[in-house]
């Protein structure tokens, strides 16, 4: 050992990694790494593309040094590393070279860098004609056919724009409508509808339906989208011919009148003239002509029934209308207005409707439908079954229905009696409302508010009318409920008394001035009971006396107060004038005469002097009873 | 389709069925009952034959006059689980019934019927009905049905109050068996119901050997 150097021992650190310590103690240790081992681990801590050529040397010295001393220290040699370490080397001085020639290139001064001239490659002509023209080709081929599809599309669009439509075509649509056949060079349609809808009314309507050649224009054909905006400027190349009888518009009109003059007068404006019915397309005048055959055999079946029901005034048919009246004084009048087309193309109208009722005529659409699903029969389940019976009589057996069941199933009213009963119902409605509506703006101090329930049938209405008196409903209120059927009204009064009226308007408004009157009554006592004061006579059935209305009823009470010294006795009629008069129990004014001599007879009191009505304050009845039977009542301290 | 509750009239040892029902008739006619025709309740048994393979099942075909038009057939199979199949048919069931004779067998002997008078006294319907089983008189079945409601549990109080002011004691507080299992007395009430009752009767008349 030389006195400049110190010899520094390396050896590798004693203490080893602890891997785990067990429950009692004891150590494990983890094995230490080998030399490879920890040459490997530092080699992989090298960054290559982070340090520069001088700290890569030094690093590689590190290395050096480190294999040189494991090689010293330790026995195993590193030869796998060996390799990586000489190509490294190589690789460190060839960059570096090349990194010095650049930056001297760049300068300019001592090295330029030249173009290396490369031999021209020998031309082929031909095989780049021959290419070019491939290529040309097939571009040319793409925009061909893509200039040809367009060109066909477009003459495609011009022809469905200008030129009618296909024939066959057209044809096709009516077929999925209408039954078509060939008959002998003509095709001929059907446009009954009796075998598909049970309907019995045998009337054969056909239409011809041929080529139009001549005046393309006029004829239309029905629109392709059922958008009703969309302009229908398609001509169709089908002419249908629709029979003399089924041409022109029909439909039935309903309305009442009344005893021989109509009920309301008309003031509709149409056109003196007659006007043309615009050209339609096929479709929708073959749905009309149909229409027109719904209507006649509406109409017969209607006049059939007319002629066949008994009624106390029988029904009368007259031409094409059905005159059937419903109560006494009113008509109801159905006819068939046919619209029929005259010779020269121009219509003429048939003589105005006066309102013409639109529920009613919904109504006798639906009941022929009714009538012909009815007649409708089902194939029986199962087939061995018999075939007859309609298919509520067929379910009856697994039903299990019972006698009444097929007793209703039995009964069955005809149409014109359906509508007959419907069309009472509207007048008897309309009349009850019309005096409701009356008797509410009429009557002030008791206030009628009227309630017409929502759920109703077409013969069956439900109104609620409620008496009360403003301010004071929760004292008392009246109410009635009245049922309104067909020809007769049930009225169904608080106390549970039901009464069934007529249709004459005025049992109503009878009926209505009772209940009000008692209302007046009862309201006053139930006032008087809450405030002490009790009441020892009512009548609520006084009659109407000399006046000469004969409509409502007047009722009365006497009140007695909570001490006893005081009566009020009041009178109320049916105009709702109320007589009110007050007595004082000591006789204020008694005078012993000649037969009755003793004092005690001042308590008999009993001479009621009258309230001037108009003069006390209150807003309605109870409210001057109310102040009428507190200034009344004294106190005890007097 | 109301409630209706079947109830056994027992019949007392010194008198006859058709006194009986006499009696009863005299009772309900005190309250006030119109007489409304007649009723019959009938009942007939076929068993499957030895073909069909396994325990022998029975059907059981009732007809009601109530319902004309339907006929009800029960089938009771033993097997494990033991089940009855009720169904509701029309007339012509009981033609494919005689057609399958060779297969379910009828037992004439044991065909019941339950004949007698209707009554109808406001929203019920009374039917006093004797019963035979071969012109051999079993005993005596009231039915009373109440037209209106048609959940039992809503109107067995009513009812049990209306059978014990003509009935007497006969009529127990407690709803009848029959609507005491599987929560019938909430259901919805079928004319199956009514055919059911009368097969439980029909059954337990026929337990009881000879009268």
């Amino acid at each position: 050992m030389s006195a400049n150097s110190t010899s520094i021992a390396m050896e590798a650190p004693v203490e080893m990694q602890i891997q785990e310590i067990a429950f009692d103690g004891q150590e494990t240790y983890a094995p230490s790494l080998s030399m490879s081992e920890n040459l490997t681990k530092l080699a992989q801590k090298i960054d290559f593309a982070k340090c520069g050529p001088e700290e890569v040397n030094k690093e590689i010295t590190e290395i050096n040094r480190n294999e040189d001393e494991a090689e010293q220290s330790t026995a195993p040699p590193i030869w796998p590393w060996d390799s990586v370490r000489n190509k490294l080397r190589n690789a460190l001085t060839e960059v570096s070279v090349l990194a010095d020639l650049l930056t001297i290139a760049k300068g300019k001064k001592y090295v330029v860098l030249d173009p290396v001239p490369h031999d021209p490659p020998e031309l082929k002509p031909m095989v780049m004609v021959y290419a070019r023209k491939k290529s040309f080709a097939g571009a040319a081929s793409v925009l061909l056919s893509g200039a040809e599809r367009l060109k066909n599309s477009l003459a495609e669009a011009q022809k469905n724009r200008t030129t009618t439509a296909d024939f066959h075509i057209e044809l096709l649509r009516l077929r999925q409508n209408f039954r078509l056949k060939k008959v002998n060079n003509t095709i001929i349609g059907d446009l009954s509808y009796f075998r598909s809808s049970g309907s019995k009314h045998i009337h054969s309507g056909t239409f011809e339906v041929t080529k139009s050649e001549e005046e393309p224009d006029k004829l239309l054909s029905p629109p392709c989208s059922p958008n009703p905006n969309s302009a229908n400027k398609l001509t169709s190349a089908l002419r249908v011919t629709v029979p003399g009888e089924l041409q022109g518009i029909a439909s039935i009109k309903v309305y009442f009148q009344k005893d021989q003059d109509s009920l309301y007068s008309s003031n509709l404006n149409t056109p003196d003239t007659a006007f043309s019915i615009p050209e339609i397309d096929w479709q929708r005048k073959l749905e009309v002509a149909q229409n027109v055959l719904f209507c006649k055999e509406m109409f017969n079946q209607l006049a059939k029934e007319a002629v066949q029901l008994q009624s106390p005034i029988p029904h009368v048919v007259v031409g094409n209308q059905i005159i059937a009246s419903i109560f006494p004084g009113v008509q109801l009048v159905i006819c068939l207005s046919h619209m029929e087309m005259s010779t020269d193309g121009k219509a003429s109208l048939p003589p105005p409707i006066p309102r013409h009722d639109q529920v009613l005529e919904h109504t006798l659409h639906q009941l022929l439908r009714e009538l012909h699903e009815k007649k409708n029969y089902p194939l029986p389940h199962p087939a061995s079954a018999p075939l007859g019976p309609s298919r509520k009589r067929s379910c009856a057996g697994p039903y299990a229905m019972d006698r009444e069941e097929f007793v209703e199933m039995t009964e069955s009213q005809t149409m014109l009696e359906q509508v007959i009963q419907q069309a009472q119902h509207t007048q008897l409605r309309d009349r009850t409302l019309c005096i409701l509506d009356k008797l509410a703006t009429q009557y002030k101090d008791p206030l009628i508010s009227v309630h017409w329930l929502w759920l109703n049938s077409p013969t069956y209405a439900c109104i609620k009318v409620t008496i009360f008196a403003q301010g004071y409903d929760e004292i008392y209120r009246n109410l009635v409920i009245i049922h309104v059927y067909d020809t007769y009204l049930k009225c169904i009064s608080r106390d549970g008394k039901v009464v069934h009226l007529s249709y004459e308007s005025m049992e109503l408004k009878n009926y209505i001035l009772c209940q009000i009157c008692r209302h007046q009554i009862m309201a006053v006592q139930y006032l008087a009971k809450s405030m002490g004061w009790q009441c020892v006579a009512n009548s609520f059935n006084l009659g109407s006396g000399t006046l000469i209305e004969t409509f409502g009823n007047a009722s009365s009470c006497i009140l007695v107060s909570p001490v006893g010294d005081r009566l009020i006795s009041i009178h109320c009629d049916q105009n709702s004038r109320v007589q009110v008069s007050v007595a004082q129990t000591p006789r204020k004014d008694f005078f012993p005469g000649q037969l009755v001599k003793e004092r005690k007879w001042e308590n008999l009191g009993n001479s009621f002097k009258e309230v001037q009505w108009e003069k006390m304050i209150g807003k309605n009845f109870l409210s001057k009873m109310e102040l009428l039977m507190t200034s009344l009542t004294s106190s005890w301290m007097q | 389709m109301g409630v209706t509750i079947l109830l056994s009239y027992p019949v007392p040892e010194n008198k006859t069925g058709p006194q009986t029902a006499e009696l009863l008739i005299k009772r309900i006619g005190a309250l006030g009952a119109v007489q409304s025709g007649q009723f019959l309740v009938d009942c007939e048994t076929f068993s499957s034959g030895p073909t069909m393979g396994g325990p022998p099942r029975t059907v059981h075909v009732l007809h009601n006059s109530e319902q004309p038009a339907a006929v009800f057939a029960l089938l009771e199979s033993p097997g494990p689980p033991p089940k009855t199949v009720p169904l509701v048919a029309d007339g012509l069931f009981d033609l494919l019934m005689l057609k399958m004779s060779s297969i379910y067998a009828s037992k004439k002997q044991t065909r019941m019927e339950a004949r007698g008078t209707r009554f109808e006294i406001a929203d019920f319907l009374v039917k006093i009905g004797t019963v035979t089983m071969s012109s051999n008189f079993k005993g005596v079945l009231v039915e009373v049905e109440y037209r209106p409601c048609f959940i039992a549990g809503n109107c067995w109080e009513l009812m049990r109050e209306f059978m014990q002011s003509f009935l007497g004691s006969v009529v127990q507080n407690t709803p009848p068996p029959y609507f005491q299992v599987h929560n019938r007395l909430n259901d919805v009430y079928q004319p199956l119901d009514t055919i059911q009752q009368y097969l439980d009767h029909f059954a337990s008349y026929r337990k009881v050997a000879g009268l």
